[in-house]
């Protein structure tokens, strides 16, 4: 088999993503022989980005401009390129108050300096180039980057999940926190693929994932405020992840 | 065939920096570390939220150490509405903290750092130079992982830690296993601290930094600062104390405490301020370039000490519990907690709503940036005629030692 020639980058995140694949401690050995991690300065030196790559995985969103000049160079060096996480695919936490000046944000707690002040609201990768495929999650599932990679070592990208949290929570049979036990959960309009990673643990979905493709969210809506929630309670929930959602 | 892009960056630390070295002629003067990262500005973000967000949001600052912001940002928040945890929340909260120190310094020494020491690129080059040891590491940073999954329900971004208590209580047989687990590994650790002391340190001795840790509870927690040159300053001041102010060369908050005296934060600090009798020997703990072994010391005690922790839970039995009723109402409260990296605060007032109205959180790598400017220019001093590349090959090299974690300094 080919060795698989990969650039992974983080630009304005957290570095879960790229964590969430060095958290494969089981796998890495084993993918050490088969992916040549060429572009990785999280994990290995020097950082040097050259010729063409099968792939480049970019964690995070972009809020600086030398983060586009980046992007637009791994999106020239590489066959495909990956939205990891729900930063680079929606904006992420770091998108949370997009609707505010970033000039005024700064201000309240950096006193605006000259580098800073150069940077803008944070924006997903889908705003600037092509994205081929996104792993979405805050932080993906380990399961998920080992799929990806299996899959792109074989020339192929992983299906799109297109189910929400839900039909993850009803394959666990667990009982349903919004309509049994009237709390707050917004698995009906978060994308699934976590194996209802939190509402099997009692906790609702905090819609870390990003919508789910055909999300209903006037109906969602409705429940919630049958269940106590109102409408904006629930569209500021959302926007922790993705600044997308409207009410 | 593309021309290679000059990439200018930190390599093997968490998050976006670089070295900057001032010549003068051509000699090299001077190194200054440039945090350009992003800002996410997270204490903006975190006004107008509910107090039940607070923490869900203020962990995502970083992923490495997701479990302690989470950690953090609850103990405040709870500190500031009056919220009484049980002893068991308590006990399991430390675990996960355990869990998390075991991690980083785990990914620390066996993937980012041990490259260093053995002259290869990264931790895929480990497979094939030190292969038992990445595989001893791989092992014990698995573990640091489970126990943070045990108890947080996840790696990263803990979601099982709420306020008030936590989603689900693991059941005695998921500690057991780890119990079980961290006991057979304790032999692989201790083979790891001979291993660590044994390797060559390349970078020449530095001058002693002083020292500034959590101290007033169980191991990683506390109630207030401690430094080695005998100040003391409770969480409530600990703010205005470290001192941080707005510096034109980085993107993150710097601390200048009195503006004249310059402390270190992290594995060495702790040890410097509370070194177990039995280590004594092995390192200079107020030398930087020991804090390699202070990591895998530390990592022992990590270990140590969750197996403890789980006795203890164990013997005292696990109940059902749900998290404890908050009453949302005008409040401050003010965190303070060791970090894998050093010094963590979180301090967070909310209004009569329990509407988040003011947010501050200080990091561990934004109180080291005084202290590694300092070791840049006792670098630069001992090495001007090293050349250029050498000169910042081992400025990188000494930043590592202070296993940055960008994305938090920044936040």
């Amino acid at each position: 088999m080919k060795r698989l020639r990969l650039a992974i980058a983080g630009l304005t995140a957290c570095s879960g993503c790229q964590l969430s694949l060095l958290n494969c401690e089981a796998e890495l050995p084993q993918l050490i022989e088969v992916v040549d991690f060429h572009y990785f300065p999280m994990a290995c030196s020097p950082a040097l980005l050259e010729g063409e790559y099968d792939a480049a995985l970019v964690e995070g969103c972009l809020s600086m401009p030398h983060e586009n000049v980046l992007l637009l160079s791994l999106r020239k060096r590489s066959r495909l390129l990956i939205a990891i996480g729900t930063c680079a695919a929606w904006g992420g936490v770091a998108a949370l108050k997009n609707g505010e000046s970033r000039k005024e944000l700064l201000q309240a707690i950096h006193v605006c300096d000259r580098i800073s002040s150069s940077g803008y609201s944070p924006q997903p990768l889908h705003a600037f180039v092509k994205v081929d495929a996104v792993i979405s999650g805050c932080p993906p599932e380990k399961e998920e980057l080992l799929r990806l990679l299996a899959g792109l070592l074989r020339g192929a990208l992983p299906a799109p999940i297109a189910y929400p949290v839900c039909t993850d929570c009803r394959m666990r049979e667990n009982l349903c926190l919004l309509t049994e036990q009237s709390r707050l959960c917004l698995g009906v309009l978060t994308l699934g693929g976590c194996g209802a990673r939190c509402p099997s643990m009692g906790v609702g979905c905090e819609g870390c994932r990003g919508p789910v493709p055909e999300a209903n969210l006037e109906e969602a809506l409705d429940i919630c405020q049958q269940k106590g929630y109102d409408r904006q309670t629930v569209i500021d929930r959302l926007r922790r992840f993705c600044p997308e959602w409207k009410s | 065939m593309s021309r290679p892009g000059k990439i200018d960056i930190l390599t093997r630390v968490e998050g976006h920096g670089r070295v900057e070295l001032v010549r003068k002629g051509k000699r090299i003067v001077d190194a200054r570390l440039n945090l350009h990262e992003s800002p996410r500005l997270f204490e903006a973000l975190l006004v107008g939220r509910r107090f039940d967000e607070v923490a869900e949001i203020a962990c995502r600052i970083c992923s490495i150490c997701s479990t302690v912001h989470k950690v953090a940002a609850l103990q405040a928040l709870e500190q500031a509405l009056n919220v009484r945890i049980s002893q068991q929340t308590n006990l399991l909260r430390q675990l996960a903290v355990q869990g998390g120190q075991i991690e980083s310094h785990a990914l620390h020494i066996f993937c980012l750092a041990l490259p260093d020491y053995l002259g290869v690129g990264g931790f895929p080059a480990l497979a094939s130079v030190a292969p038992l040891e990445l595989q001893h590491g791989l092992k014990i940073k698995a573990l640091g992982n489970l126990i943070q999954e045990t108890v947080g329900g996840r790696a990263i971004h803990p979601f099982n830690l709420l306020p008030g208590g936590l989603g689900s209580v693991p059941d005695a047989q998921q500690l057991q296993r780890l119990a079980d687990q961290l006991s057979a590994i304790r032999d692989s650790v201790t083979a790891m601290i001979t291993f660590v002391s044994s390797l060559n340190e390349t970078l020449p001795k530095l001058p002693a930094l002083s020292a500034c840790a959590v101290s007033g509870g169980p191991p990683l927690f506390g109630d207030r600062l401690a430094t080695s040159t005998g100040v003391t300053v409770p969480a409530g001041s600990a703010a205005a104390w470290l001192n941080e102010r707005n510096e034109n060369n980085t993107h993150a908050k710097v601390s200048r405490f009195d503006g004249k005296s310059v402390f270190m934060v992290g594995p060495l600090a702790r040890l410097n301020l509370s070194m177990p009798t039995e280590y004594g020997k092995l390192l200079d703990a107020t030398s930087i370039t020991d804090s390699l072994k202070a990591r895998i010391i530390e990592l022992h005690q990590a270990v140590e000490r969750a197996i403890s922790l789980i006795s203890q839970l164990l013997n005292e039995g696990l109940r059902k519990e749900t998290p404890s009723t908050i009453t949302p109402h005008a409040g401050e409260g003010t965190a303070l907690i060791e970090a894998p990296r050093g010094i963590l605060l979180h301090n967070y007032r909310f209004d009569e709503r329990g509407i988040c109205s003011a947010a501050n959180i200080i990091t561990p790598t934004a109180i080291n940036q005084a202290a590694i400017e300092m070791s840049l220019k006792s670098l630069i001093a001992v090495n001007s005629d090293a050349g250029y590349k050498n000169i910042k090959l081992s400025c990188e090299r000494l930043i590592r030692c202070f296993d940055p974690c960008i994305s938090c300094a920044v936040h």
